[in-house]
């Protein structure tokens, strides 16, 4: 090759130049900067006042703040839901990946469609289906089975109502990870265990399963990230019952204007998605999520 | 012998297939219903209409929400896939220090939670606002411009992940008859890499325009009075009597973005499978 070595260095960078300038600029930088701006470093808001110093960040984690405790709570409704999404799904990328044999990408197709159209069009038509004057209470009033003035509550602006509508718009997306990792799964291996005299339940437990986990994994991670930040879901369906996490660092942009506090909050749940990432994040395989 | 699944453990999954395609279609197909509902949206129905759709297309603030959403998400998209290709060429074709490190700083966007970038953005551009104040006495401000930066970030790792698995398949010895044949680097990149790029990057286009057009949590801190349309939709869906315009504008963009990108997936996978033959 005529082509130099420094020539090509000199091009590599030009390329890269793009790329890493943006995200640098647009996005490290910005996580920096709520950095300093919760250690009192920044100062954007006439209210903002006071020096440098860890106080914002001990009276959140030491000072007995309602905000861990609903932390904790955000923590538990993304637990359920990853893992219930985890659940429901594997089951659909199982029989794609290995039952199917015509038409598989179509109907994984059919699956994933769900989440390419709008994530608050699909929350609002839980809002639809739950509300007092939804189709389960319609159809729960029409079978006779409920009062006409007493619709039942609970399931819209609750936890529920939260969980339901999480899980519902995560399932498409989860099932693509699933899908990839069984489906590239050596048949043979199935062949061998089967002709080694194992049944399928003790193929799919010692073999199938554990080949599979990196997806598992990957699925769980889409699922437990983006939900632990969730705050407009809650903010729809969610009542006074599923304020979130999230919901409190919106809140302390958009209502208390108290923006150390709320970057305090962010940075926070930044490094616990940065440290899952750190203990998770070898085994999932980023490439997962294409098609 | 079936290996997977015996024969009643297929029926099993097979109805539980049918059973969740019925979950995540039901509730849509439910609000579609409702936008041809000459009542609010509330059970019971009423009579059939397209009023909703006919007052909606004459609603100028909508009309201009569903606008600036459409400006957002084309220049977010050509940006994100121009840095796509180029952080895919890197990836792909280039050996440098710190690959690890620049792939998984372009990936990480796929695991930031939207609520905490979208905030940090927005104090980078108050930051600014306050650095230019003091020094030309203007100022941005957040707007159009912000939502497009943020959107780009996080558009960016999926135009990659489209674009990474064809350019890998692509020959190398294509680009580099083209650099014998005395092509410069520049123009092999145009008449021959760029061409045969071309499905992945309308695929990736597709995607980015989609997820932009979508996106709701970092506009919501960055398009300032510029609402953007979801930002519109999340402000009307507690006015009541704005619903039923709403989901009709909703089930219209719900139809045109499910034809879109599985039309595009379709495209993008008869040609790779067209481009795999042509080179093995």
């Amino acid at each position: 090759m005529a082509r130099g070595a420094s020539g090509t260095g000199r091009s590599t960078a030009g390329i890269l130049s793009g790329p890493l300038l943006w995200l640098v600029l647009f996005f490290i930088l910005p996580v920096c900067f709520i950095a300093a701006y919760s250690v009192g470093g920044l100062h954007l808001l006439p209210t903002d006042r006071g020096a440098v110093s860890l106080d914002a960040w001990r009276r959140f984690l030491f000072g007995g703040s309602v905000y861990v405790g609903l932390f904790w709570k955000s923590v538990k409704v993304s637990l359920i839901v990853s893992v219930a999404v985890v659940l429901l799904a594997y089951p659909v990328g199982y029989f794609l990946a290995l039952c199917v044999r015509k038409r598989k990408y179509v109907l994984l197709l059919v699956i994933i469609a769900p989440f390419l159209t709008s994530y608050l069009l699909r929350v609002l038509a839980w809002k639809v289906i739950l509300g007092s004057n939804g189709v389960i209470n319609t159809a729960l009033y029409q079978l006779h089975l409920r009062q006409p003035d007493h619709p039942v509550e609970w399931l819209i602006y609750s936890q529920f109502a939260v969980m339901l509508v999480l899980a519902y718009v995560w399932i498409p997306f989860v099932a693509l990870p699933i899908f990839v990792s069984l489906n590239n799964l050596d048949g043979s291996l199935l062949e061998a265990a089967g002709d080694l005299g194992a049944s399928r339940w003790r193929t799919f437990l010692r073999v199938t399963l554990p080949l599979s986990v990196p997806g598992l994994i990957a699925a769980f991670v889409f699922v437990f990230v983006p939900t632990i930040g969730e705050f407009v879901t809650p903010q729809l369906v969610g009542g006074t019952n599923g304020y979130l996490f999230g919901n409190a660092v919106n809140d302390r942009f958009t209502k208390a204007l108290d923006w150390q506090s709320g970057s305090v909050f962010a940075l926070f749940l930044l490094i616990v998605v940065a440290v899952l990432m750190a203990v998770f994040g070898r085994r999932v395989q980023m490439r997962s999520v294409q098609t | 012998m079936e290996l997977a699944a015996s024969r009643g453990g297929l029926w099993i999954l097979r109805v539980f297939f049918v059973l969740l395609v019925a979950f995540l279609y039901v509730p849509l197909l439910v609000l579609v219903m409702f936008s041809f509902n000459s009542g609010d949206v509330t059970f019971p129905l009423e009579g059939f209409t397209v009023s909703w759709y006919q007052r909606a297309a004459q609603n100028p603030a909508l009309l201009s929400a569903l606008q600036r959403s459409a400006i957002v998400a084309s220049i977010t998209s050509l940006l994100a896939v121009a840095l796509g290709v180029l952080a895919s060429y890197a990836l792909v074709r280039r050996v440098f220090r710190g690959k690890a490190a620049f792939s998984a700083l372009v990936f990480s966007p796929l695991v930031i939670p939207y609520l905490v970038f979208g905030i940090s953005l927005l104090v980078l551009f108050k930051a600014l606002d306050k650095v230019l104040v003091s020094l030309t006495g203007a100022y941005l401000d957040v707007g159009l411009h912000a939502v497009v930066v943020g959107h780009v970030v996080v558009a960016l790792p999926y135009t990659i992940l489209t674009i990474l698995p064809l350019l890998e398949r692509l020959s190398v010895t294509l680009e580099e008859a083209a650099h014998d044949l005395g092509a410069s680097p520049w123009n092999t990149f145009w008449r021959v890499t760029f061409p045969l790029l071309m499905p992945a990057l309308v695929s990736a286009f597709l995607i980015a325009f989609t997820l932009s057009f979508d996106e709701y949590a970092i506009a919501s801190f960055l398009a300032g009075t510029q609402v953007t349309w979801p930002v519109f939709l999340f402000a009307q869906l507690r006015v009541p009597s704005q619903l039923p315009e709403l989901v009709a504008v909703s089930s219209v963009i719900l139809v045109v973005s499910i034809g879109l990108v599985v039309g595009a997936e379709f495209g993008r996978r008869r040609s790779e499978g067209r481009v795999g033959i042509d080179l093995s």
